[in-house]
């Protein structure tokens, strides 16, 4: 709050200058990811190759950045932001702070509808698994909400009906995995949650499905704060809840499908960057929602480098990076929201 | 003036309003009385615009269903509650449908700030509202319709759940909104709150409309007894001020 003369003001509901520091934050994380490794490349040189200036590398450490570094780093910088997107579009949505694509059974349901395209097709599927994966993610979410009762059911049983629903696709994906032995190394190797396998092929088809589903959720972000109220306050805000709610909801799922079948299974990055900006910000605006895009980047860019490094150089499986931090951190969040119901 | 015309609504084979027939005066505060399950919210929420009906309403000749063209503020009973959304941040949602989501213009911040000390919520703008008491939770909705600038204002119970004193803070913060020439509709359990604030009272019962008509009038109806089932007694202060009370023998 401002005081103007005699009158007050009050602040910006959303600062602009936060998204632009997480956009540079995003920035420098990208440069440390793909400078940092078992062989270090120079930061200037670097910057030579990308923009085509003499003095770049040459040789072998032009081929790690290009073709092993440069690719995974996107990767992980789409995948991040969409896992994060879609985590804070789910809490808003059901208007559960605990909501996140694997616990909805989104996820699950994502990567049951990969194998069966894995399984059934045999064939390189790349560009067609994020579509397999959407129609087995947003079945799960519809059956997870139908089974709990109503549509935006009370928050409890709608994630404890999640969690059946994901552990059933996840069963289902099990049993098609043993049935089709001669597929069972490409749906593992998926499965396991992988940036190594990065190449541009991924990142290209990945990210024209993310594109399209963040700029979606971006362009109705600033409306989701209405469904932060009830569907009548809604309404007389200027919203039509219902149809908000569906174009949310696929937007959301699209961009966790393609996040799964793009990266296999990691887990928590859309319940910890949302409530680390919502934390930090002290604003639960969907205003934040490109920051928390560019956050979710940054974490997962991080985490893949701790991937790469901490054992280097053998390689963690980044879904324990991200379960490392996120699972203390959803205790927390768990707690708070007790706290905060008593 | 707002025209309800053979307004029935149903939901699948049960009728929650049937056959309703009122005019709201602009600029006035009218008021729907009437037990539990008489349809006062679903009347509200037709008024709205939100929910699908036969028959008419017309809000100054305009059918009301699905017109956004209205800027109208709606107040519940009970709210959804934004976890970790500060009051000054909820009473900017006000703004949303005049500036545009997420465009808060100056005009609008200097305005919620005069909003938050008239609702007596300045001193906590930066507090989440989930931490808000019942009534200072009642009056950020309050300053929260007062941001929209609504020319109708519909207030489901506003005051149930609150003590008297709160009661009557939050009910002299709606008629705020009334000299501001804001038509306000109503539901009240408390008749003599009704009568003392309201200048139209409805009385309903089971989805239909008993009487309307100035709250002199509607108060010392016998229509008044029967949609309450004669449970009420109706006493008259040295004031000329009416207050009704339940019955304390129920078997009547």
């Amino acid at each position: 709050m401002k005081k103007l003369g005699s009158e007050s003001v009050i602040s910006p509901i959303w600062n602009w200058k936060i998204t632009a520091a997480s956009f540079s934050l995003l920035i420098f994380v990208v440069f440390l990811a793909i400078s940092f490794g078992p062989v270090h490349l120079e930061f200037q040189k670097i910057i030579r190759t990308l923009f085509g200036l003499p003095g770049g590398l040459t040789g072998q450490e032009r081929t790690l950045l290009i073709d092993l570094r440069l690719p995974r780093a996107l990767l992980a910088v789409i995948v991040g932001a969409a896992l994060a997107t879609s985590g804070a579009v789910y809490q808003t949505v059901f208007r559960n702070p605990l909501a996140d694509p694997y616990l909805l059974g989104a996820a699950a349901g994502a990567g049951l509808g990969a194998t069966i395209a894995i399984t059934s097709a045999g064939a390189d599927l790349y560009s067609l698994l994020p579509i397999f994966s959407f129609f087995g993610a947003i079945l799960a979410v519809l059956v997870s909400f139908f089974i709990s009762g109503k549509f935006f059911a009370e928050p409890n049983s709608l994630l404890l009906s999640g969690i059946a629903v994901g552990s059933f696709a996840t069963a289902v994906q099990t049993y098609l995995q043993q049935r089709n032995s001669s597929s069972l190394r490409p749906v593992y190797s998926w499965i396991l949650g992988e940036l190594t396998v990065a190449n541009w092929q991924k990142v290209t088809w990945s990210s024209i499905y993310i594109f399209i589903a963040l700029t979606i959720l971006i362009t109705v972000s600033k409306q989701l704060d209405g469904l932060m109220l009830t569907d009548e306050e809604a309404y007389s805000l200027g919203i039509n809840p219902n149809r908000l709610r569906v174009i949310a909801v696929i937007a959301a799922t699209l961009a966790t499908a393609t996040a799964v079948s793009a990266s296999g299974l990691i887990g928590f990055v859309g319940i910890v960057v949302p409530h680390l900006v919502r934390g930090i910000t002290h604003r639960v605006t969907n205003r934040g929602l490109l920051t928390i895009a560019l956050v979710g980047a940054s974490f997962l860019v991080l985490a893949d480098l701790g991937a790469r490094t901490l054992l280097s150089p053998a390689e963690l499986p980044i879904g324990v990076i991200t379960a490392f931090v996120g699972a203390p951190f959803f205790l927390v969040v768990l707690r708070k929201k007790r706290l905060v119901a008593k | 003036m707002i025209k309800v015309e053979d307004l029935n609504v149903r939901f699948g084979q049960k009728e929650i309003l049937k056959d309703i027939n009122v005019e709201i005066e602009h600029s006035k505060w009218t008021c729907l009385v009437g037990p539990n399950g008489a349809g006062k919210t679903t009347f509200l929420k037709a008024l709205l615009g939100s929910q699908s009906y036969s028959g008419s309403i017309t809000d100054s000749g305009a059918e009301v269903y699905g017109n956004h063209d209205r800027n109208v503020a709606f107040v519940p009973q009970q709210p959804q509650i934004p976890i970790g959304m500060s009051v000054s941040e909820y009473v900017m949602l006000g703004r949303s449908k005049r500036d545009g989501w997420g465009n808060e213009s100056k005009k609008s911040r200097t305005l919620v700030a005069d909003i938050l000390k008239l609702t007596g919520l300045f001193g906590m703008l930066n507090q989440f509202v989930s931490q808000l008491s019942g009534g200072e939770m009642q009056r950020a909705l309050i300053a929260r319709a007062l941001a929209q600038e609504p020319t109708l204002i519909l207030l489901d119970e506003p005051t149930s759940a609150l003590d008297l004193h709160h009661q009557i803070a939050v009910l002299n913060n709606i008629e705020l909104l009334k000299e501001r020439g804001v038509t306000i509709v109503s539901t009240m359990h408390d008749i003599t709150l009704a009568a003392m604030y309201a200048e139209k009272i409805v009385v309903m019962r089971e989805g239909k409309v008993l009487l309307s008509g100035t709250s002199d009038f509607v108060i010392h109806s016998p229509e008044l007894q029967v949609a309450f089932e004669n449970r009420i007694s109706v006493f008259t202060l040295d004031s000329g001020r009416p207050v009704i009370v339940a019955k304390k023998d129920l078997s009547n």
